[in-house]
């Protein structure tokens, strides 16, 4: 909708922000040296308004937190932009000169009154005014979301609700104001960059755009396919069915990070030909037909895009043990076994040139730049370009930005009788996603041991349930047992896991239910019930 | 300067130094090329003037003044170098040594970890004292196995606890008892995994003095140690960190300087301290393959790539290219991602290609 | 990082009314005030009535009950069985040696030493019955802020908590400042060795003091009156709030507020005591900015001592010129206290600028052969005998490298072994250093140890170094303590070499 699915400000601009909205962001636990300059800018005066349906860390140094029930993220950002409208805190001016259907916002948002939000998200409509207020009318401004806006079945919507927001009131292409996810992993966003995506070749070119793809074809001297393909949660669904029937696994555990883990593992067992190339073995590698040893980050060069589009290198310090081998050898050697000649690149430098050559974004990106001259922000489209610290400077790079209409959907699966509670999942600090790295460090294991879930005293009570209880958790997919864990950070009525252990693995519980667009699934909102452990 | 219209000039050792006004003396005479020594300063803090390593002599006043928090103002006189300045630096190095006994043998524990004897050495002979025996309480029950304290080596600058405070915002750790008691302590001197400290090691690598330390055991390894530059491969901040390298091991990880990189000489836990698993016994060493009893056994590069091409075309030739799919990874480099996708694309003719984490 | 909204200020006081110092404790201040728990524990740690709470009596150690006899205070305490420890200087050195109980209260000591007698003459007159008419308050707002201000200049008032500042100057700073919030701060924190003229005037003449600190905030245009009492003074806490109940309607519109100290000498000093009330760690801050301008709360705020507020009423009703006729050298009269060898220790309101034997004369002559003296305390360091006839003021005294101070007059006789009396006063200034800065911090240790080596030993090359130790002690410490603190080693060496010789004679009683 702004034309880049990325960070628009810099990490280093969120120290000199005035007013810090953080929505659906446990910053300072999965982004630990960001929530540092958050706390900085905290120091120095800035106003942080918090919206979590859990009581986070940083709701200890937030102006204010608003504590909404899970999944009604909608309704809470429709209510402040109907505050902002009706209030005429709007830009005008910006509305007029960088976007287009705004009218269709205005209609749209023109029912979510306060009072409804109140009694939908559970937020205080006062709350909700000063907040539509103290962000509307501060200018460096800046909004920081993660997991918590995307992994719903309604993920998308969540960030056009957002959009809508900072277009309205203008508070971007300026230092500190913007829109901003926080990707959760080193290199999710050059991932995406280098077109490990069913839509968009490196540099987000549509496949399905001629243009782009007779330029792919050229350079790889092969005909491609026009038609997207599947997104990751489609392809399990499709491997499930049986539709697909050969997978190759790079640097992934799908059956401990997929939602609905137990359907995921079942259709990787029944899998036709399996590959997994990892550094650990895995949950999925025990039903792989090959497996092939890899590198991890230490052990070779190459690039990471960090959150805030800045490209930087990875350099090899040791060697691999064994016979593994750095993927990207790997994968050279695998198209030539399969007969395609790819050519023998001298390293990642001369693989990432191939690239750049073909995704204006990053054509005046190289190794020999990041060297001489550290990280480089894209967009970077020519070798004497500085790199782009903040995005959409004199208005949206696609020219006008488009409001989108959004309006509230419930979560795929609601609580009801016999699974009354909500669970939401995420990360904690010590751990890493599956734990196969964090989990085999002793400081990280002491502080964390095992999986938990925190449960409201309120809900225990009338259950029997103590604190440090085992309990098992069980969804309409499968069954977990944790330590009870009492706590007032979350809501009555909700729960909430971390996702980072195998023997407990929380994405046995959650919903594989996929947002529209982007396929991701509902990670933070599906129906539990937790009972005792039964004795063994 | 920024070409900014507030520009003043102050003068240090008889030269004219622009200078913002409110700019700290110490940072404009840094600029000049001036040795002005610290140790309790560091860029992320809020000035403290408690080690007194940084006084200067400013014209007017009557007494040294400490160049990390006297603002440079229009035409004022600085002088770095002055034989008062140069005898007070003697001396309270001096004082130093008397209490902490920083021999040459000093482990050197962590980069600033060096600094006091820096200090020490450039200060000139030193005045010999009978050492003395400050009685700070250090924190011998503490199991926590990233972080260690020795209250021996420590000088009371208290970068570590407003480090903790001012940057990490943890508040584990702070300054306690009084007078030559004085010590870093947790809340009744617990052990920092029964405290909020969330073991980012920010203390380790801002002590100037060792007295905070890495407790990561080092294996005596040969070799000269290296440090390699590279990008955290944790969360999407995207850290720089130095991999510390001795013997074909990485045994240390330390954050740059300050001021240098997008996280600004900070890491969290999992940056600094969770790198065990790079040559973990776990890891994979050989590719692997599923015989005809359904075990994987070892197996070698040219056959295992062979089965995979082979199995991957059979697929394609009997199913057709959609029956593929091919998960890339958010964890490795760009280059592979391009390099993934090339081969689901250009290899298999399929864009069933997408990283894990497509959010 | 503390919560949003935090209590800090609470913090010292939740830990004061909860008994026993524990992490238990700790953690549930922490929750009450949202302060982090690591720094509740390092502040309570700081000060000694919090972090050290027992039964056991609390015996002085300062020079002047040395001199009275505390060690044979102490064989008596111990041949009792009566617990007790020793500790810095309780304020109470009239009543030399001196132990207090654990609600703070005399348990072993003299009468209360003299004051001078009843004269409406007098600036502050001890003696004098005190009244609560606050006619100079009324006076005040008769003249209207400008006029009190000019007054005040007219007075020539200095401070009188040692530093000898010129009141309107500090006055017409913190006029100055644009915030509207405003603090005065009184500061009755009395530590000095040899000093308990404040405590006198809390006790003796309360309404003296709220008066004064009322005209002051009326002038500056502050809202609060803060009192804080040293933690070793209960009963004066209690007579001050006493007084100010009692006349209730008269002072509406004046916000009072009282802090408690804890135990810590350094909170004399006005940073650190504003660091202390608002419930951190009594560590002075770098000045500049000063109080007049980032106090309390980072808002302006005028710190006064408790004498120099006490003189502000009769300044008012009599006029500048007048109060300023009362000195001999420097404007004013002048609360000295003696005590040490003077037959009657005491609080003595004198022109400003008397010699010691001007002084000494009202405390009813020398007890044995004089010898030495500090004229203001610990920090003054110790003058000879051939001092005696110069004028006791700040601006004299400071030329020749020693100190008014608080005019804590302390005199000793030939009796006295210098080099043991500088070891005295360094081992308070050991145990009173706020550990902040490393020249205070370690000069202080390495100047103790070497003397009490030097006394053990007789050999003078234990002392080897000190001049330079001291030297940058003088220059380098961020605060006043450390500054003075090598004085009585200074000036005992320097007056006294004798002392300092191989062979020493025998310690002092």
């Amino acid at each position: 909708m702004l034309g880049a699915g990325a960070m628009t400000n810099s990490v280093t601009e969120i120290r000199d922000t005035d007013l810090l909205f953080v929505i659906g962001s446990n910053t300072t636990e999965a982004h630990p040296v960001i929530a540092m300059e958050m706390k900085r800018a905290v120091r120095r005066g800035a106003r942080l308004i918090v919206a979590d349906p859990r009581a986070i860390w940083l709701t200890r140094i937030a102006d204010m937190h608003m504590q909404l029930a899970p999944g009604t993220d909608v309704w809470l950002l429709n209510a402040m932009a109907r505050v902002i409208i009706t209030e005429g805190l709007v830009d005008s001016a910006f509305i007029q000169a960088h976007t287009s259907r705004f009218d269709a916002v205005v209609q749209a948002v023109a029912e979510y009154t306060l009072d409804r939000a109140e009694q939908v998200t559970g937020v205080p409509a006062a709350d909700i005014r000063r907040a539509a207020r103290s962000y509307a009318t501060t200018s460096k401004a800046g909004i920081y979301y993660t997991l918590g806006v995307t992994e719903h079945s309604h993920g998308t919507d969540n960030v056009y609700a957002l959009a809508n927001l900072v277009l309205m009131t203008g508070h971007l292409g300026r230092r500190g104001a913007g829109l901003n996810p926080l990707r959760g992993q080193n290199n999710v966003q050059g991932a995406n960059d280098a077109g490990a995506s069913p839509v968009f070749f490196p540099g987000y070119q549509r496949v399905d755009d001629p243009e782009p793809r007779s330029r792919f074809e050229r350079a790889w001297g092969v005909d491609l396919p026009a038609e997207p393909g599947l997104n990751l949660n489609a392809m399990f669904r499709a491997l499930a069915r049986r539709d697909i029937k050969g997978l190759f696994v790079m640097g992934e555990d799908p059956a401990m990070s997929e939602a609905n883990a137990s359907a995921v593992e079942r259709a990787l067992r029944a899998c036709e030909f399996l590959v997994v190339q990892d550094i650990f073995p895995s949950l999925t590698s025990r039903h792989a037909h090959v497996v092939l040893p890899a590198a991890c980050f230490a052990e070779k060069d190459g690039v990471f895009t960090n959150t805030d589009r800045r490209v930087q290198l990875v350099r090899k310090a040791v060697e691999p043990p064994g016979q593994a081998r750095a993927d990207w050898e790997i994968l050279c050697d695998l198209a030539r076994a399969a007969g395609y000649p790819m050519p023998h690149y001298s390293g990642p430098a001369q693989i990432y040139a191939e690239m750049a050559a073909l995704a204006p974004r990053f054509a005046g990106i190289s190794h020999g730049r990041i060297q001489r001259e550290g990280g480089l922000q894209w967009p970077c489209p020519s070798p004497d370009h500085p790199g782009t610290p903040t995005l959409h400077v004199g208005g949206p790079i696609n020219g006008r930005a488009e409001f989108k209409v959004v309006h509230y959907r419930p979560s795929a699966e609601l609580p009801d009788g016999d699974y009354p509670l909500v669970l939401s999942t995420g990360r904690t600090l010590f751990h890493y996603n599956a734990g196969s790295q964090t989990r085999r460090d002793p400081g990280t294991v002491a502080k964390q041991p095992e999986s938990f879930v925190q449960v409201h005293p309120d809900d225990a009570g009338p259950m029997g349930l103590t604190d440090g209880q085992r309990v098992r958790v069980i969804s309409r997919r499968g069954a977990v047992d944790a330590r009870l864990v009492l706590s007032r950070q979350v809501l009555p009525g909700c729960t909430w896991m971390p996702l980072h252990f195998a023997e407990a693995s929380a994405n046995k519980l959650t919903n594989d239910a996929g947002d529209t667009v982007t396929g991701t699934a509902e990670y933070k909102v599906c129906a539990v019930r937790i009972e005792p452990t039964p004795p063994t | 300067m920024n070409g900014m219209n507030h520009d003043i000039s102050i003068r240090i050792d008889g030269h004219s130094v622009p200078a913002r006004p409110g700019e700290s003396v110490l940072d404009v005479a840094r600029r000049a090329g001036a040795h002005v020594p610290t140790l309790c300063h560091d860029p992320r803090l809020e000035p403290a003037a408690v080690c007194r390593s940084c006084l200067v002599e400013i014209e007017g006043q009557a007494r040294l003044q400490p160049a990390c928090s006297f603002q440079a103002s229009p035409g004022l006189v600085v002088r770095t170098d002055s034989p008062r300045v140069r005898k007070h630096r003697q001396v309270l190095a001096s004082l130093y040594m008397a209490d902490h006994r920083l021999a040459d043998g000093l482990p050197q524990r962590s980069p600033a970890g060096s600094s006091l004897r820096g200090f020490a050495k450039a200060a000139g002979p030193l005045i010999q004292l009978h050492p003395v025996h400050s009685p700070r309480a250090g924190r011998p029950g503490d199991h926590n196995p990233y972080i260690g304290f020795d209250p021996g080596l420590c000088i009371l600058c208290a970068r570590c606890t407003r480090y903790c405070d001012q940057v990490h915002g943890a508040g584990a750790i702070a300054l306690a008892e009084r007078g030559r008691a004085t010590t870093v302590s947790t809340n009744g001197g617990a052990g920092l995994l029964h405290s909020s400290c969330e073991l980012c090691g920010g203390c380790v690598d801002t002590c100037p003095t060792g007295a905070m330390f890495d407790k990561k055991p080092s294996h005596h390894l040969p070799g000269q140690l290296r440090r390699v530059r590279t990008t955290c491969g944790f969360c999407g901040v995207g850290c720089q960190l130095d991999l510390n390298v001795k013997g074909g091991r990485v045994i240390k990880v330390t954050a740059p300087a300050p001021g240098q990189t997008i996280n600004d000489g900070n890491l969290c836990v999992k940056g600094r301290f969770a790198y065990d698993f790079i040559h973990h016994q776990d890891r994979l060493t050989q590719p692997m393959l599923r015989d005809g009893d359904g075990r994987l056994r070892p197996s070698t590069w040219p056959r295992a790539l062979e089965r995979v091409a082979t199995g991957l075309k059979r697929v394609q030739e009997r199913w057709g290219s959609g029956a593929l799919g091919f998960v890339s990874s958010s964890r490795c480099t760009s280059e592979e991602n391009y390099l993934l996708q090339k081969l689901a694309r250009a290899v298999f003719g399929t864009n069933n290609c997408h990283q894990c984490a497509a959010t | 990082m503390e919560r949003k909204n935090a209590t800090r200020e609470q913090v010292l006081l939740l830990l004061e009314q909860a008994g026993e110092l524990s992490p238990a404790l700790v953690r549930q201040v922490e929750r009450q005030t949202g302060v982090p728990e690591a720094e509740i524990w390092g502040t309570a740690r700081f000060y000694s009535l919090l972090s050290e709470r027992s039964a056991a009596l609390l015996l002085c150690r300062g020079l002047t009950c040395k001199l009275a006899g505390s060690r044979q205070l102490a064989a008596h305490l111990e041949q009792r069985g009566e617990p007790y420890r020793s500790v810095s200087c309780l304020g109470q050195c009239d009543r030399a040696p001196v132990a207090l109980d654990q609600d703070l209260l005399v348990r072993h000591g003299r009468a209360r030493g003299a004051v001078s007698p009843d004269d409406p003459d007098l600036p502050i007159n001890l003696a004098g019955q005190d009244d609560a008419s606050f006619a100079a308050l009324h006076r005040a707002r008769q003249l209207g802020p400008s006029a009190v201000l000019d007054t005040i200049e007219a007075s020539g008032l200095q401070g009188r908590g040692g530093a000898g500042f010129p009141a309107h100057a500090k006055w017409r700073a913190v006029r100055a400042q644009a915030s509207p919030l405003r603090h005065v701060v009184c500061n009755a924190d009395e530590g000095e060795p040899g000093t308990f003229k404040d405590r006198e005037i809390a006790l003796r003449r309360p309404y003296r003091l709220i008066e004064g600190l009322a005209i002051a905030a009326w002038t500056v245009g502050a809202g609060t009156i803060h009192i804080f009492v040293r933690g070793e003074f209960p009963r004066v806490r209690a007579g001050l709030e006493q007084a100010i109940a009692a006349v209730g309607e008269a002072l509406s519109g004046l916000d009072f507020r009282f802090v408690a100290g804890h135990g810590a000498y350094i909170c004399g000093e006005e940073t650190a005591l504003i660091q202390a009330m608002e419930g951190r760690r009594g560590t002075p801050r770098i000045k500049p900015p000063f109080p007049t301008q980032v106090g309390l709360h980072g808002q302006p705020t005028l710190v006064h001592n408790v004498e120099t507020l006490a003189c502000l009423p009769s300044i008012l009703l009599r006029g500048g010129e007048w109060f300023r006729a009362q000195g001999r050298t420097e404007p004013g009269s002048k609360l000295y206290c003696v005590t040490g060898h003077v037959h009657r220790p005491g609080v003595y309101e004198l022109p400003l600028g008397v010699t010691l034997d001007d002084l000494v004369d009202q405390a009813g002559g020398y007890v044995g052969s004089p010898r030495a003296f500090c004229p203001g305390g610990a920090s003054s360091g110790f003058l000879p005998m051939s001092m005696r006839d110069r004028p006791l003021d700040f601006q004299g005294l400071a030329r020749i490298g020693s100190m008014l101070g608080s005019a804590g007059v302390v005199v000793m006789n030939d009796t006295v072994n210098m080099a043991q009396a500088a070891l005295q006063q360094s081992i308070f200034f050991e145990d009173e250093s706020c550990g902040q800065c490393a020249p205070c911090r370690i000069g202080t240790q390495v100047l103790r140890q070497a003397l009490a080596r030097f006394l053990a030993e007789g050999s003078p090359g234990a002392l080897n170094g000190l001049d330079s130790v001291s030297w940058e002690m003088e220059q380098a410490s961020l605060c006043g303590l450390g500054m003075v603190a090598s004085r009585p080693y200074t000036s005992a060496r320097r007056y006294f070499p004798g002392d300092f010789q191989p062979a020493s004679s025998p310690e002092v009683s």
